[in-house]
C-alpha cells in the first residue's frame, strides 16, 4: 500500500476523509470472481446461510428486529 | 447543433439517427415528432370502460373547480384511479408472467426435461428452499429443486393466506401491510382482483381502487419479480462481478451478429451456449465471417451481461438504430418492450427478426418458438439462420465506434461478500459508512428511457448529482445500461464523479459508485438489500427509517408504475420523471404523493427536471439521516475490506 498517495478531501458533512486521488488502482474484474465456489459441501453451504445471509437463515441474528421476535 | 443531439445524450444514437433520417428510415424518435401526446389522455382523464362513452372529463377551462363526472356519474378521482390500477395491474401481470414461464421451465430443468439446463447454484436453491419451508436435510437437489417449482407455481394460483416472500421484509414493513390490508394472497388473483374492480360499476372510491393497485404491486416486487430472480438464479448462477463492454460499437463488421432483445433469459442462455459450439464456429468460418458476436438489449442483455460477459449493444431507445447499423443478421425478440416498428426497420435490411415467446408475435416477423425441452436446438437453429444470413448485406454497414467497459453482476449476495468476505459478510461496513458519514445515503435509480424526454439525459444527470453527494446508487434495468454507455459502472468513476466519501470507500472495497444490480425483475434484489441494511441494525427497524431513495427519471412502461408503487408502498421515497399519469385528480394524486407518506412512510414524487429531482432525494435522505440522529457524522476507522477479504 506504501506506493499509494492518499489526498486528504472534506466529505458533505466537512468531515476529513482519504482518498487515493491519481494513484487509484482501477481494478476491474478481467476474471469471474465466483466466490460462491470456494463452498464445496453441503455442510460449507449451509453454514455460508447461516452466518452470510443470517438475516434469514439464522436463529441467532435478529438484528434490529432483536427485541421482538426471530426475522 | 443537430436536432439528434438534443434527442440523446449518446454519441452512437445520435449517430445512427442523422443516418436514419438520411436513408428516411422511421424511428421512434421521428414518429414521436408527428404524433404529440393526447392532453386528455396524458392525465389520464379519459375513460373508455364501456360503450356509454368514452368519457373525456379534462378540467374546464374557465371553471377549473367544475366537478368532472361521466355519463354513469365516475367522477374524475375513480377515472383516473382506475386507469392507475390497470396500469399497475399489466405491470405486475408482465413480471409475473415472466416468472411463471421461468418456474415451468425450472420444474422441467429438475425434472431433467429441459435440454441444456441444470441446477447451477446450490446454495441460491438451498436459501430459496428454505425461505420456502422445504425440508433439505439429506435430501438431493433435484428432489429439493422439484418441490421448490412446485411451490412457487402455486404462488400464482393461491387464493388465500399470504405470499412467502412476504415474510423475508422487516417485521415493521410486514405489520403496516397487515395494518392496510395490501399483503397479496396470490399474484394472479390481485391482478384479476383489479380488472374486475375496475370493471364498469363496480369499485368506485379512489382509496380503495388504490388499495388493490399496492396489494398487486406488492405481489410484483415481493412476488413475482423475486420468484423470476431467485429462479433465475438457481438455474443459471447468481451474478458476480463482470467485466462487460456496452453500446453499438459491440457490433463487429466482419462478425455474424445477433442480437437477443427482451426480458426473458431462457433462451439467451441457450444462444451464449450455441454460439460456442464446434459446429457453428464452422459454419460462421465456412461463411466467410470472423466469428459469431453475440450481443444483448434491454433486460435480455442485462441478464446475459452479468452471469456471461456478453456484450450489451444498447438500452431501450437503441432497439431500432442497432438495426439501422445494416449489421445485425438476427434479432431474437421475446417479451416486453419489443417496439413493433423493428420490424419496418428490418424490412429496410438483410436483418431478420424473429419472434420467440408463444405469447408474442409480431406481423412480418419470423416466429420460431422456445420451449424448454429443446432449447438448444432451437438457439443453434437460430444461429445458423444468421450465419446463412450474414453473405445477405445489402448496404455499406456503419458501426459507430462507441463502446465503454463495463462492471456488472452486483446480486445482493454478491455486494454482502464484497463488504465482509466469505464467512464474514455483512452489511455492517455498508451501514457503519452510511452512519459515521462518507456514505450520505443510497439511491435506487431505474426504470426505461421514453422518447418524450432526451435518451439517457435524466438518467445520467440524476445519478451525477447524486453520487457527488456522496450517494451510492443502485441501478437495473435501461438506467443501468444509461450508466454503463457514461462510465459509471467501472471503479474508476468513483473517483471521476463521486463525492470524497463515497469515492473513500468505493477505493476500499474496489466497486463502482454505482452498482449494476440486473434486469427490470431484478429491482427485487434491491428490495432484498434494503432489508438487509435494516436487519443489520443501526439504521431503524423498517426500509422507510433507511437514509434511501429511489427514482425511475425516464419511465415510460407500465412495468415501472408497478415497480414504483411496490417502492413506495415498501417506504421508499420514489421520484418518477418525465410525465405522472394521475395529474388529472388532485385528490388522487394528493392520495399517493401525501397520504400514503403517513399511511406506507414511502411516497411518490414527481419531478421532471433531473437534477431538482435528485434534490429532492437528497433532501429526503437527509431528512432520514436526521430522523436517525446521523446529521453529524461520528468518526470511525473505516474497515479496510480489500484486507478483510484477504484474511480468508
Ligand atoms: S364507465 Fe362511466 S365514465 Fe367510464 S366510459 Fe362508461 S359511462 Fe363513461
Amino acid at each position: 500500500m506504501s506506493e499509494y498517495t492518499y489526498e486528504e478531501k472534506e466529505n458533505f458533512e466537512g468531515t476529513k476523509v482519504k482518498v487515493l486521488g491519481p494513484t487509484y488502482d482501477e481494478g476491474k474484474p478481467v476474471e469471474k470472481d465466483d466466490w460462491q465456489a470456494k463452498l464445496g459441501s453441503r455442510g460449507d453451504m449451509l453454514g455460508y446461510l447461516r452466518t452470510a445471509l443470517r438475516y434469514w437463515y439464522s436463529k441467532e441474528w435478529y438484528g434490529s428486529e432483536k427485541r421482538k421476535q426471530e426475522a | 447543433m443537430s436536432e439528434d443531439k438534443v434527442r440523446s445524450i449518446d454519441g452512437a444514437t445520435v449517430e445512427l439517427l442523422e443516418k436514419a433520417r438520411k436513408e428516411n428510415i422511421s424511428t421512434a424518435f421521428t414518429r414521436a415528432d408527428e404524433i404529440k401526446p393526447c392532453p386528455i389522455g396524458i392525465e389520464e382523464s379519459c375513460c373508455k370502460i364501456c360503450a356509454m362513452g368514452p368519457c373525456r372529463l379534462p378540467r374546464s377551462k374557465k371553471d377549473v373547480a367544475k366537478e368532472r363526472k361521466g355519463v354513469c356519474g365516475a367522477t374524475i378521482d375513480t377515472v383516473v384511479a382506475r386507469n392507475f390500477a390497470r396500469k399497475i395491474a399489466a405491470g405486475a401481470a408482465s413480471h409475473s408472467d415472466h416468472a411463471r414461464e421461468v418456474v415451468e421451465t425450472f420444474i422441467k430443468t429438475a425434472r431433467g426435461k429441459a435440454q441444456e439446463f441444470v441446477i447451477k447454484d446450490e446454495i441460491k436453491l438451498l436459501a430459496v428452499a428454505l425461505d420456502f419451508g422445504i425440508a433439505i436435510e439429506g435430501r438431493d437437489i433435484k428432489d429439493i429443486a422439484i418441490e421448490l417449482g412446485e411451490k412457487a407455481l402455486k404462488e400464482f394460483g393461491k387464493q388465500h393466506g399470504e405470499l412467502i416472500y412476504i415474510s423475508k421484509a422487516p417485521l415493521k414493513r410486514q405489520e403496516i401491510w397487515r395494518k392496510y390490508g395490501v399483503v397479496p394472497r396470490g399474484i394472479d388473483r390481485e391482478v384479476v382482483e383489479i380488472m374486475h374492480r375496475t370493471h364498469m360499476g363496480v369499485d368506485q372510491d379512489y382509496r380503495h381502487i388504490i388499495q388493490q393497485a399496492t396489494r398487486t404491486a406488492l405481489a410484483d416486487g415481493w412476488g413475482g419479480s423475486m420468484i423470476s430472480t431467485d429462479l433465475q438464479d438457481i438455474m443459471f448462477g447468481t451474478p458476480v462481478p463482470v467485466l462487460g463492454r456496452i453500446n453499438l460499437g459491440v457490433l463487429k463488421e466482419e462478425q455474424v451478429n445477433v442480437i437477443v432483445h427482451g426480458h426473458e433469459p431462457l433462451l439467451p442462455e441457450l444462444l451464449v451456449v450455441a454460439s460456442r459450439d464446434p459446429e457453428i464456429k464452422a459454419l460462421t468460418e465456412k461463411a466467410g465471417a470472423k466469428g459469431i458476436n453475440l450481443a444483448g438489449m434491454c433486460c435480455s442483455a442485462n441478464e446475459v451481461l452479468m452471469r456471461h460477459g456478453i456484450p450489451c449493444a444498447g438500452n431501450f431507445l437503441q432497439q431500432e438504430l442497432a438495426l439501422v447499423t445494416g449489421a445485425v443478421e438476427v434479432m431474437t425478440v421475446d417479451v416486453q418492450c419489443e417496439m413493433q416498428g423493428l420490424q419496418s426497420v428490418a424490412e429496410c435490411f438483410h436483418t431478420k427478426l424473429i419472434t420467440t415467446s408463444d405469447r408474442a408475435k409480431i406481423e412480418g416477423a419470423l416466429h420460431i418458438e422456445f420451449h424448454p425441452e429443446d432449447g438448444l436446438d432451437t438457439a443453434k437453429k437460430i444461429l445458423k439462420m444468421a450465419i446463412e444470413n450474414y453473405p445477405n448485406r445489402r448496404h455499406a454497414v456503419y458501426i459507430p465506434d462507441h463502446s465503454q467497459d463495463i462492471v456488472a453482476g452486483f446480486s445482493h449476495e454478491t455486494i454482502n461478500y464484497l463488504l465482509g468476505g466469505l464467512f464474514r459478510a455483512s452489511y455492517r461496513p455498508l451501514n457503519d459508512n452510511i452512519i459515521n458519514g462518507r456514505i450520505r445515503g443510497v439511491a435506487g435509480v431505474v426504470g426505461c428511457n421514453n422518447v418524450r424526454t432526451p435518451h439517457d439525459e435524466g438518467h445520467i444527470t440524476m445519478i451525477k448529482e447524486l453520487i457527488k453527494n456522496d450517494v451510492i446508487v443502485l441501478t437495473t434495468g435501461c438506467a443501468a445500461m444509461a450508466c454503463g454507455k457514461a462510465g459509471l459502472l467501472t471503479p474508476e468513476a468513483a473517483q471521476q464523479f463521486a463525492g470524497s466519501g463515497l469515492a473513500e470507500v468505493c477505493e476500499a472495497v474496489g466497486i463502482p459508485p454505482v452498482l449494476h444490480l440486473g434486469s427490470c425483475v431484478d429491482n427485487s434484489r434491491i428490495l432484498i438489500a434494503a432489508t438487509a441494511m435494516v436487519k443489520e441494525g443501526g439504521l431503524g427497524d423498517d426500509i422507510s427509517d433507511l437514509p434511501a431513495a429511489g427514482a425511475a427519471p425516464e419511465w415510460m412502461s407500465e412495468k415501472a408504475l408497478a415497480i414504483g408503487q411496490y417502492f413506495v408502498a415498501s417506504g421508499v421515497f420514489t421520484v418518477f420523471g418525465t410525465t405522472w399519469p394521475t395529474l388529472g385528480s388532485e385528490n388522487v394524486t394528493k392520495h399517493l404523493f401525501e397520504e400514503y407518506e403517513e399511511m406506507y412512510k414511502g411516497m411518490w414524487a414527481y419531478e421532471p427536471d433531473h437534477e431538482k429531482a435528485a434534490q429532492l432525494m437528497i433532501a429526503h435522505i437527509d431528512k432520514k439521516r436526521k430522523a436517525l440522529g446521523l446529521e453529524k457524522a461520528r468518526e470511525r476507522v473505516l474497515f479496510d475490506m480489500a484486507m478483510r477479504r484477504a484474511l480468508e
